[in-house]
């Protein structure tokens, strides 16, 4: 069973219909990337999926639950959906991490703040906050950043800063990762260590959606490639398939563009 | 013939007025303006428009009236007369530098990135949490230089009390002038130098103590 799908998404901004009618599955352990020029919709959708942005129209399943359909608001309630939305974890562009947090202070916070709704946290402090620090310095570690641990945001290269932002995503153990375009923020020479980090992952069958514009690294990594174009899907397959053999005359132009 | 000791005790007795007023102004006003800027931003748009216009007012007419108004107002239209001149002049100045603090406080919320809250909220955290725990310290850090030149205009203000009775330092030195004697009306410049010293080397220490991020 899919672990990611989602149907008949739509989401207008006033009367501009960003999103009009998305469907696509996600198998667990699989790696799909969104294509497409600004403002074809792509990041738009990701944000729908975090519960940024409340679609207009369209349901999203995790697992075989509904978590969000628009003609439900039962699934719309803020109480729920703060412990929906940890289905998914989220990489932005601009890495937002937490400036007056170290490194290791950004990715264990969230996780220390839920602890603290854990009933046994009061007699058990020492050993959750403890726990949750050996966690947070392995995620760092596996994101090679083990002698980062004490930096602050500031005192880290963009590319250090975006690993960090990975690792604090990772940290809440998501069912489905979103990477918005995580390296169009940094200098050529840092997307490198960035996109290392995301095929890891990749090889460990995360499970992640992906707006990019590295076309190259999307055909490595992807098992499933979605050019977007006006709100719509204009093509989806294999990264062989779409890259390849694109079918739509959209596909074909918007990759002549990159191959130019 | 005036002494010198009786002038200092004078004045010494005048500054104590000027600092009671700073520090209640400041512990009162400072969570005064954190209510008056969730007023003026909140979405509920009577309430944001009252808050709103209640702070233009303020802003916008001299504190110096704003004390008469405090002092005279309640016997004149309710006929409760303000018995207390002090009590007067610290309402006028909580409620004046609370609309100030909460214009800050708002330019300071308002600058923080979006990313940041949103960077909160897909990881779980509650709007509180966020608040708490994200945005308050990045807040802090960016007033900090704004409220440091509220504080020093407060510690200077403080003497418009003068205008409805308060016998602050001002006050006690002009009563020298009057028996021929100025110098005292310009020693207070040195109260005043001290206090702002004081306050500078604090907020100095505080701003040094918030470089460890940057915003």
């Amino acid at each position: 069973m899919a672990i990611l799908e989602v149907q008949g998404l739509k989401k207008s901004f006033d009367h501009l219909e960003v999103l009009k009618g998305i469907d696509f599955s996600l198998e667990k352990g699989e790696v799909m990337s969104l294509i497409g020029v600004s403002g074809s919709g792509k990041t738009t959708l990701l944000r729908c999926l975090n519960f940024l942005e409340r679609p207009t129209a369209g349901k999203i399943v995790v697992d075989g639950d509904v978590i969000f359909d628009a003609d439900d608001p039962l699934t719309q309630k803020e109480s729920e959906i703060r412990r929906k939305r940890l289905h998914f974890g989220m990489v932005f562009q601009s890495f937002n991490l937490f400036p007056q947090y170290t490194a290791l202070g950004n990715v264990c916070l969230a996780k220390e703040l839920l602890a603290r709704e854990n009933p046994e946290f009061k007699g058990h402090k020492k050993q959750m906050l403890d726990r949750i620090r050996e966690e947070g310095v392995e995620i760092l570690t596996s994101v090679g950043l083990q002698d980062k641990l004490d930096y602050y945001p500031h005192q880290l290269s963009g590319g250090q800063q975006q690993r960090v932002a990975i690792a604090r995503a990772l940290m809440l153990e998501p069912s489905i990762l979103c990477f918005d375009e995580p390296t169009s923020a940094l200098d050529p020479e840092l997307t490198g260590e960035v996109l290392k980090v995301i095929n890891a992952l990749a090889q460990r069958d995360a499970t992640m959606v992906i707006v990019t514009h590295e076309m190259k690294f999307a055909h490595e990594v992807s098992d499933k490639v979605l050019f977007m174009d006006q709100g719509v899907i204009v093509e989806q397959g294999t990264p062989q398939q779409v890259f390849e053999h694109p079918t739509q005359q959209r596909t074909k132009q918007f990759l002549e563009r990159y191959n130019e | 013939m005036t002494s010198v000791s009786e002038v200092v005790t004078s004045l010494n007795g005048g500054i104590l007025m000027n600092l009671r007023l700073f520090f209640m102004t400041l512990i009162f006003a400072l969570p005064l303006g954190l209510v008056i800027m969730f007023g003026s931003r909140t979405r509920f748009l009577p309430l944001r428009w009252l808050t709103r216009t209640f702070v233009w007012i303020i802003r916008g007419t001299p504190l110096m009236l704003q004390l008469f108004v405090v002092l005279y107002a309640p016997g004149l239209l309710f006929d409760m007369p303000m018995s207390n001149r002090f009590l007067a002049a610290e309402i006028a100045f909580i409620i004046n530098y609370a609309t100030y603090f909460s214009e800050i406080y708002r330019g300071g919320i308002d600058s923080i990135p979006k990313g940041q809250h949103e960077a909160g909220e897909v990881l779980g955290m509650t709007k509180p949490q966020i608040f708490f725990r994200v945005i308050l310290m990045q807040v802090i850090k960016r007033i900090t230089p704004a409220m440091g030149n509220e504080l020093i205009t407060l510690t200077k203000d403080t003497a418009l009390s003068r205008v409805i009775g308060i016998t602050e330092i001002i006050m006690c030195a002009e009563r020298f002038t009057k028996k021929g004697l100025i110098w005292p009306l310009f020693s207070t410049g040195l109260y005043f130098l001290a206090m702002n010293g004081i306050l500078t080397i604090i907020l100095g220490r505080l701003e040094k103590k918030l470089d460890y991020f940057k915003v």
